[in-house]
């Protein structure tokens, strides 16, 4: 409107402001009064999605109303309807952008939430360091969760993974080439700490690496127990009922790539 | 700036200046909206990934005080609608009452929002690590409470702000520096408080309805 004014040349005491009536100031504040009044009597009923749409459509009712009227838009120059617009043009590429790089990352998907759920639940079993049939059939619910991919179901190191690994993962069915001997204890040790390419699950909760331990024994033609040394050396307190180690909160990056690759496949 | 009837001497016409600082004040309206925007996306984000928490979260806003200070702040842009036409129509003590009641709105608000934050305080509903609720809610309720106090506190900043320009509106006002003629400042102060209630028409469902 300046513009037109000013290469026209006319007098400018021919511009007349807008001027917003009285009355139209105090319906358009009655309207947003009654549309406050359907936000909060809609927000009772559960519609599902249909709630948040609900709201940000009345919302956006209400911001139009006061942009249209109380700032006076309706009757403001085009120039300032197109800049303030922009402004949500630019709004909406944010979002587009920001949305598009969230949502197609696969770490950033809620998954991982189940998964520290997971690992810092109530004990489930007293004292794991013993074998139960229990703790077996727990421990075999999670080879065949997360370690059948590289070991094989039968334990025999020969999962499809496996072609890709040197070393080879162990086969819990041979007796040669533990060192430190096939007792729960150990197994613990290299599933707390990790071991060449087998990444440490340090994540899992102290019970469910024992009860994998016990599971994995199971394999093989002999189970070796652990002795009261073996036990106070991987740091158990026979006296107590669970294994007092804080569980790390941390996620090594082997464990997080197994993890995608498994959810991939 | 120009008083009364005069117009600075790098604008053609008063008319001219008029629309010159009203666009300057549009344009700083755009910058407000994507200040805001950034605060938005990161709620939205957040609304995304923890679908399960904005169901919880939401139960520990009052949503009643939301409410009220929604109906405050709708009722603060009429006044300040009608202070605006009453300058422009030249009625300078009308338009000085109706800031008034707009700052003691403005004042309304803020107290509300400052038993809210209080209870909160109060209940260790905090944002991040000072986050010391007597009962887990979910994991990610304190970032839950960082958006909250994050939002709502530079929202409440515009309030101050708002206030402050205010008083200095009526201070003019008062002065007699306005007339039927010259009444920008009192125009654009209009718009920048108007863009305050328009933020709180989206942040209150956002946060006190969100289910």
């Amino acid at each position: 409107m300046s513009h037109d004014n000013h290469h026209s040349g006319g007098s400018h005491e021919e511009h007349k402001h807008h001027i917003l009536p009285e009355s139209m100031g105090i319906k358009i504040w009655l309207i947003l009064l009654f549309f406050t009044f359907i936000t909060v009597w809609i927000a009772q009923f559960d519609f599902g999605a249909w709630n948040f749409i609900i709201a940000m459509a009345v919302a956006t009712f209400k911001a139009t109303l006061v942009c249209m009227f109380f700032m006076g838009l309706k009757y403001d120059s085009k120039e300032n309807v197109v800049i303030f617009c922009t402004s949500f043009l630019f709004v909406t590429f944010f979002m587009i952008l920001t949305f598009a790089d969230v949502l197609i990352r696969s770490d950033s998907i809620p998954k991982g939430e189940a998964f520290f759920k997971t690992a810092s639940g109530p004990a489930k079993f007293k004292k794991p360091w013993n074998s139960t049939p229990e703790i077996v059939a727990h421990g075999k619910a999670l080879f065949d969760a997360q370690c059948v991919t590289c070991h094989g179901s039968a334990g025999q190191g020969n999962g499809p993974a496996s072609a890709g690994l040197n070393p080879k993962p162990r086969n819990f069915t041979a007796t040669d080439g533990w060192k430190n001997g096939r007792k729960p204890s150990v197994i613990v040790g290299t599933l707390t700490k990790g071991l060449n390419s087998m990444p440490a699950f340090a994540t899992l909760p102290a019970e469910d690496r024992w009860a994998l331990a016990h599971y994995v024994t199971q394999f093989g033609p002999s189970i070796d127990k652990d002795s009261p040394a073996d036990l106070t050396k991987a740091g158990v307190d026979t006296s107590k009922d669970v294994i007092g180690e804080v569980v790390s909160k941390s996620v090594p990056v082997d464990f997080v790539i197994e993890r995608m690759s498994e959810d991939n496949r | 700036m120009g008083n009364k009837n005069h117009h600075a001497h790098h604008f053609e016409s008063a008319a001219a200046e008029f629309e010159a600082s009203k666009q300057g004040l549009w344009v700083f309206l755009v910058n407000e909206v994507l200040f805001f925007a950034g605060l938005f996306v990161a709620y939205a984000i957040y609304r995304i990934l923890n679908p399960d928490l904005m169901h919880e979260a939401h139960k520990y806003l009052n949503w009643k005080l939301g409410a009220t200070n929604t109906v405050v702040l709708i009722c603060s842009s009429l006044t300040m609608a009608l202070g605006v036409t009453a300058a422009q129509k030249g009625q300078q003590k009308k338009s000085a009452n109706l800031i008034l009641v707009t700052i003691l709105l403005a004042c309304v608000f803020l107290v509300i929002k400052y038993f809210e934050y209080m209870h909160k305080i109060h209940e260790g509903l905090l944002p991040g690590g000072l986050f010391s609720y007597h009962e887990p809610i979910h994991p990610k309720a304190p970032q839950f409470f960082s958006v909250y106090f994050v939002l709502t506190g530079l929202h409440g900043i515009h309030v101050i702000g708002g206030i402050v320009v205010l008083a200095w509106i009526y201070m003019r006002t008062l002065r007699g520096e306005f007339t039927d003629k010259y009444f920008t400042p009192v125009e654009c102060t209009g718009l920048y408080w108007h863009f305050v209630d328009l933020v709180w028409i989206y942040l209150f469902p956002l946060l006190y309805l969100a289910s």
